[in-house]
């Protein structure tokens, strides 16, 4: 090295670390926040901070989404499902695939990919995911784009060019840790969860800073106080009617022994923040095994909301929605932050739409619990929420405890799959109703004993699932909730589950797609407007965004049973088959096959 | 749920519950013949495909499926369809197609209704 570079670097160096030290001192937020306020983009998975799910778009309206037309379609070339969405922010759209997760940056502009991104993942670690190897999308701040990979690798890449910025690993496969959740930009930091819940795995969620990837803060579902982040005296529950410090231990004391080791309580759901509070909202999954006799006690803190200071990680408050689950009733579901009037008080409120069958209202300031009714009228496994002791008051022939192991409790709705799991909800300000995508489904639940080994699935139930009885027949709903009365406002029977987020919008439309590959738009009373067969079931996102002053809508459909099979297979092959050889090589630029991004807008007058 | 809101519901729980059981009773009486060309050109990309994109097969498969939109309606195919393909479902989820009677017959009976469609058009079951 020459002097003059030497002294170069002193300079540049130096500047760097000032940079550095400023950036530490005043934690400087990231553009997301700001980016999701211009309706144009479509910046994190949820729209925005608060899990809306909503856009001020309103050039489709509820008049004219009837004439909606395919604009373009890109295909990821994996044929797995395909969960979560894109994002857009400005000329470029950012799409994931399930695993290997390939990542995508597509121009706006002819769909041209700007540059695709393949990590090397061991493939070891597909058995070792529970519901197939989704992955719920990517995250974006400050010209980079974040991936969290199946083998729980979080990495962040130059949104330009593609190249590898940072990587940590969060997790380790070998024990049955996998993440399939999307990671969450807020302010300065990404938060990122861990899924396993089958195979023994604690929970717990990590900060991360998002120009170096280093761990900030790690807070785990189960264990001892200072694990969890709690403070005994002044992390708040529900407790007779009113708010009260947890105390110390509240988790240790509601496991035999040292289970908690393996408490489950993973969080790969839906995250939320609330910039006024500064204050991150997550939910945590099932204890471990589902043999629930194996497991005595509460289970604490798994099927809990958490309410989390963003820079500390130190818990405000905490709720447990299903104490001691007997029927894989996940708390993962997304939160959703919204200014509403509850019971005709106006709050800042927590919505949760949990796999329990209940729908939560929070008050989420406080942690205060204002409403918990039955978001679909054939759950039965509990006759109510006790609101006095926060409490689910469970049924006892479908106690599956009760019961005991190896004998099969029939009847429970829910089944497994909740009413709803992790497709996130939409909320419209406009309306101030919320959209949701539900399952109709009951089971038979039949526990038995299991012995944990590392890595294997540490599950202990077996299940049969069938339509809700004395119903409609079909296995979904998709209905509007009022979260202030804790009312259902209407109910649009499906067939199948609904298992793609909905999006509502300012043109007074709301989306969803369903099993059948159908995307649909309904108008505020839940009458159809519009609905496309897509080239396979849906349990993607539906999103929207503009471009050179067009609104486009799209949905990845993708879940295995694939229409376009045959077709994926024979086109990477050229000139087999179809004829259309020169025509296919030229799409090679711009699409693989396999798992399809539809995309919608009106037609050109 | 309001009871004031049911009315409202029944006819849309009417119209779910009519086509699927009138399928799945009587599906050859069911002469709507309402594929988009859209579905019947999937169909017959996707069949051609299954055999090794043989010329020949773009009119054995234009009849199949020609075949089956005078069996079932439109919507009642691809719900069927669906409910095959979706058999080997990885996952826990896949219970819900695998488990639930009314689809895994939806599931045999469209099945038969493609074989049939099938042999009367001299495709060989793949």
């Amino acid at each position: 090295m020459s002097f003059q570079s030497r002294l170069t670097c002193l300079a540049g160096c130096l500047a760097g670390s000032l940079a550095l030290i400023a950036g530490a001192a005043f934690a400087a937020d990231s553009d997301t926040a700001k980016l999701t306020k211009d309706p144009k983009n479509w910046a994190m998975q949820a729209g925005n901070l608060n899990n809306h799910r909503y856009s001020e778009l309103k050039q489709i309206t509820s008049k004219n989404a009837k004439n909606l037309t395919v604009a373009w379609t890109f295909s990821t070339g994996v044929l797995r499902g395909h969960e979560g969405g894109p994002l857009v922010i400005g000329d470029t759209m950012y799409l994931h695939s399930p695993f290997p997760n390939k990542v995508f940056a597509i121009a706006l502009e002819d769909q041209s990919i700007r540059w695709k991104y393949e990590p090397k993942q061991d493939p070891t670690v597909i058995p070792v995911m529970c519901c197939d190897t989704v992955n719920r999308g990517l995250a974006y701040a400050n010209g980079k784009i974040f991936l969290q990979q199946a083998d729980t690798t979080l990495v962040a890449l130059d949104a330009k060019t593609g190249n590898e910025l940072w990587k940590v690993k969060v997790g380790d496969p070998k024990l049955g840790e996998t993440t399939t959740n999307t990671p969450h930009v807020f302010k300065d930091k990404i938060l990122t969860g861990i899924s396993g819940g089958e195979f023994g795995v604690r929970g717990r969620i990590t900060a991360h800073d998002i120009n170096t990837g280093k761990v900030l803060w790690k807070a785990y579902s189960t264990g001892p106080d200072n694990e969890l982040i709690v403070d005994p005296n002044k992390t708040m529950t529900w407790t007779d009617g009113k708010m009260a410090p947890i105390g110390a231990n509240s988790s240790l004391k509601t496991w035999q022994g040292d289970q908690w080791k393996l408490g489950g309580g993973t969080t790969w759901g839906w995250y939320s923040y609330d910039p006024d509070l500064n204050t991150v909202y997550y939910g945590t999954g099932n204890p471990s095994t589902w043999n629930p006799r194996q497991r005595p006690g509460d289970n604490k803190w798994s099927m809990t909301i958490f309410a989390r200071d963003l820079d500390t990680g130190m818990a405000k408050w905490v709720y447990q929605m299903t104490p001691h689950d007997e029927w894989d009733y996940d708390g993962v579901n997304e939160m959703i932050l919204a200014d509403i009037k509850v019971k005709g008080k106006p709050r800042k409120a927590l919505v949760h739409f949990d796999r329990n069958g209940f729908a939560y209202t929070m008050d989420r300031v406080s942690g205060e619990l204002l409403v918990a009714e039955k978001y679909d009228p054939v759950v039965n496994w509990a006759t109510h929420i006790d609101m006095k002791s926060g409490r689910p008051q469970v049924v006892a022939k479908y106690s599956t405890d009760k019961n005991g192991p190896d004998v099969n409790t029939k009847g429970v709705c829910p089944s497994a799959l909740g009413t709803k799991d992790q497709q996130p909800a939409s909320y419209s300000p406009r309306t101030g109703l919320f959209y949701v995508p539900t399952n109709h489904v009951c089971m038979d639940y039949e526990p038995f004993q299991i012995e944990y080994t590392a890595g294997q699935p540490y599950v202990g139930s077996t299940l049969s699932m069938y339509a809700a009885p004395n119903s409609h027949g079909g296995m979904g709903n998709f209905i509007a909730w009022d979260a202030g009365t804790g009312k259902m406002v209407w109910s649009k029977p499906e067939r199948f589950s609904v298992w793609s987020g909905a999006l509502s919008t300012a043109g007074d439309v709301v989306f969803y797609g369903t099993l059948e590959g159908y995307l649909k738009a309904v108008d505020l009373n839940g009458k159809e407007l519009w609905k496309f067969k897509t080239p396979s079931g849906i349990i993607g996102n539906v999103t929207t965004w503009e471009y050179k002053g067009k609104q486009y809508v799209g949905v990845l459909s993708g879940i295995g049973g694939w229409a376009g099979i045959g077709l994926a297979a024979g086109l990477t092959k050229g000139n087999e088959g179809l004829g259309a050889v020169g025509g296919y090589k030229d799409l090679a630029k711009y699409t693989e096959l396999g798992g399809v991004l539809t995309v919608f807008a009106l037609p050109d007058r | 749920m309001k009871p004031s809101r049911l009315p409202q519901l029944l006819p849309m729980l009417l119209l779910l519950l009519l086509p699927t059981s009138i399928a799945l009773a009587a599906p050859a009486a069911v002469q709507a013949d309402d594929f988009p060309t859209s579905g019947r050109v999937e169909y017959v990309l996707e069949c051609m495909q299954k055999h090794d994109g043989k010329y020949e097969y773009l009119y054995k498969c234009s009849c199949v499926v020609d075949r089956i939109a005078r069996a079932l309606r439109y919507d009642d195919y691809v719900a069927m369809s669906v409910a095959l393909r979706n058999q080997s479902l990885a996952g826990e989820r896949g219970g819900e197609f695998r488990d639930e009677v009314s689809v895994r017959n939806m599931a045999s009976k469209y099945k038969e209704i493609e074989a049939g469609a099938n042999k009367a058009c001299a495709v060989p079951q793949r």
